[in-house]
């Protein structure tokens, strides 16, 4: 019964990366008045890092990580490496956390993004001696960022639902097995 | 000892990725079935989605694009008319090119490459990198290396295939670097994707020899000499090409044939480039 719980609520979480994934890169670019697109696979990891606390997180971010890697050529685990960080250090804010509580989500967020937008700024586009970091902060990384905490509070709820509703799952077959 | 046992997975899995991204940074061949195989379970749900999505939304634009569709109709008869004397112009001038062709007896022949026809079904997320999927794959004949078309110009280039996708570098893509001439002259440059330039809509041209023969408005195709890009593709169109601060090479921006803008539709060119070395 308990493994059962388990492998359900891992194919729960597995779907929804799935769904925010193909979401992100397949329904958004068709949207026309959509001038950046929101990071849901990134929201997705801080938020369960949050709520659920670093290691969750960092399963997330493991998974998510290895979705992205898999999808874009270059090195594997670029990605990855970076997701797993976002699990982890909001992992750490856990002890923050109480239900109904936005504000640091949102803060949480929009550092997150920027942490997101810097590597990739840095890795990919600083080592081959792009200097215009205020061009790429202005038209690239600003749109993302508002799009993305936006978004942020919009689903924000709606996965507060989704995890205690898993944790009912789970408490309810414990308490019929005792 | 929980928080310590995170570390300790953390170093771990950051270990993991680093050795992950130094091994794949030099080769990254062995990944290959797993791609395919993850392939196989998103492929199929992606491009559901993305007909189903670009299906909801052409129905929406329907309307709107008939009142247009007229006013339309009306200019393409014009069109039509000239394209049609310009054609027989053409086909008398192709006639007098066969001739000579045989004369010298040149057997190269430009723009006689097999297509296919793909759909695109995924971006790259965000915005830093102009990369898409499509839902043709080396089953239909897709190979590494393979020049991607659309709206009778070079879009990119085919940088990874699974058995039922292949992923695109668009020629905007600020990592891109394609090998160009002019068609009137011969001269050769580099075309060069930048972030900075692909909300304006443009393109860099650089290294083009002081003395070229490059002036505004000159078409510009892949090269002879590229060792990726099949010869004779039409990129776009110089502009305001400029002589350099160091007096020996000019650059300038370029106007890209296609519409990256809204992709949906590409042709891919079932045929690489065979040359012995690698590199530009």
């Amino acid at each position: 019964m308990v493994w059962e719980n388990a492998l359900k609520r891992i194919l729960i979480h597995l779907g929804l990366l799935i769904a925010a994934f193909i979401i992100q890169n397949s329904v958004f670019p068709l949207i026309p008045f959509l001038s950046a697109t929101p990071n849901l696979l990134l929201i997705l990891t801080f938020s369960f890092g949050f709520m659920e606390g670093q290691r969750s997180g960092m399963v997330y971010g493991l998974l998510a990580g290895i979705l992205l890697d898999l999808f874009y050529s270059g090195p594997f685990g670029f990605y990855t490496l970076f997701y797993i960080y976002v699990g982890y250090v909001n992992g750490i804010c856990t002890k923050y956390y109480y239900e109904d509580y936005i504000t640091l989500p949102l803060i949480l967020s929009i550092l997150n993004e920027l942490a997101y937008n810097m590597y990739i700024y840095v890795f990919r586009f600083l080592i081959r001696g792009r200097l215009d970091l205020l061009y790429y902060f202005r038209e690239l990384m600003i749109p993302e960022i508002i799009f993305t905490a936006v978004t942020t509070l919009l689903i924000y709820r709606l996965l507060l639902f989704i995890n205690r509703w898993l944790k009912e799952i789970e408490s309810r077959r414990d308490t019929t097995i005792v | 000892m929980d928080s310590k046992y995170n570390r300790y997975l953390l170093m771990g899995l950051t270990l993991f990725c680093v050795v992950l991204i130094g091994i794949t940074s030099v080769s990254d061949g062995w990944l290959a079935p797993l791609r395919t195989g993850v392939g196989y379970l998103l492929i199929p749900i992606q491009s559901g989605v993305n007909r189903a999505g670009a299906a909801i939304y052409e129905e929406l634009s329907d309307f709107s694009r008939l009142k247009t569709a007229l006013e339309e109709n009306d200019r393409l008869k014009e069109e039509v008319d000239a394209l049609v004397e310009e054609n027989n112009r053409l086909l008398a001038e192709q006639y007098e090119l066969r001739r000579l062709r045989e004369l010298y007896q040149l057997d190269q022949e430009y723009m006689q490459y097999e297509k296919t026809a793909a759909r695109v079904i995924a971006n790259d997320s965000g915005d830093w990198f102009q990369v898409f999927r499509v839902d043709k794959g080396s089953a239909d004949g897709v190979e590494v290396g393979c020049n991607v078309m659309a709206g009778g110009g070079l879009v990119g280039i085919v940088t990874d295939v699974g058995a039922h996708y292949a992923t695109v570098r668009s020629i905007i893509d600020d990592s891109s670097r394609v090998s160009a001439m002019a068609v009137q002259s011969g001269d050769t440059c580099i075309v060069a994707g930048d972030l900075t330039l692909y909300e304006e809509g443009r393109l860099r041209i650089t290294n083009i020899q002081k003395d070229a023969d490059f002036k505004d408005g000159d078409r510009v195709v892949t090269s002879n000499i590229s060792s990726k890009f099949l010869p004779g593709i039409l990129i776009g169109y110089a502009s305001d090409i400029t002589l350099d601060s160091n007096q020996l090479t000019s650059s300038g921006y370029l106007i890209p044939a296609a519409e990256f803008g809204s992709l949906q539709e590409v042709l891919i060119i079932t045929g690489v480039k065979e040359t012995g070395d690698a590199g530009e």
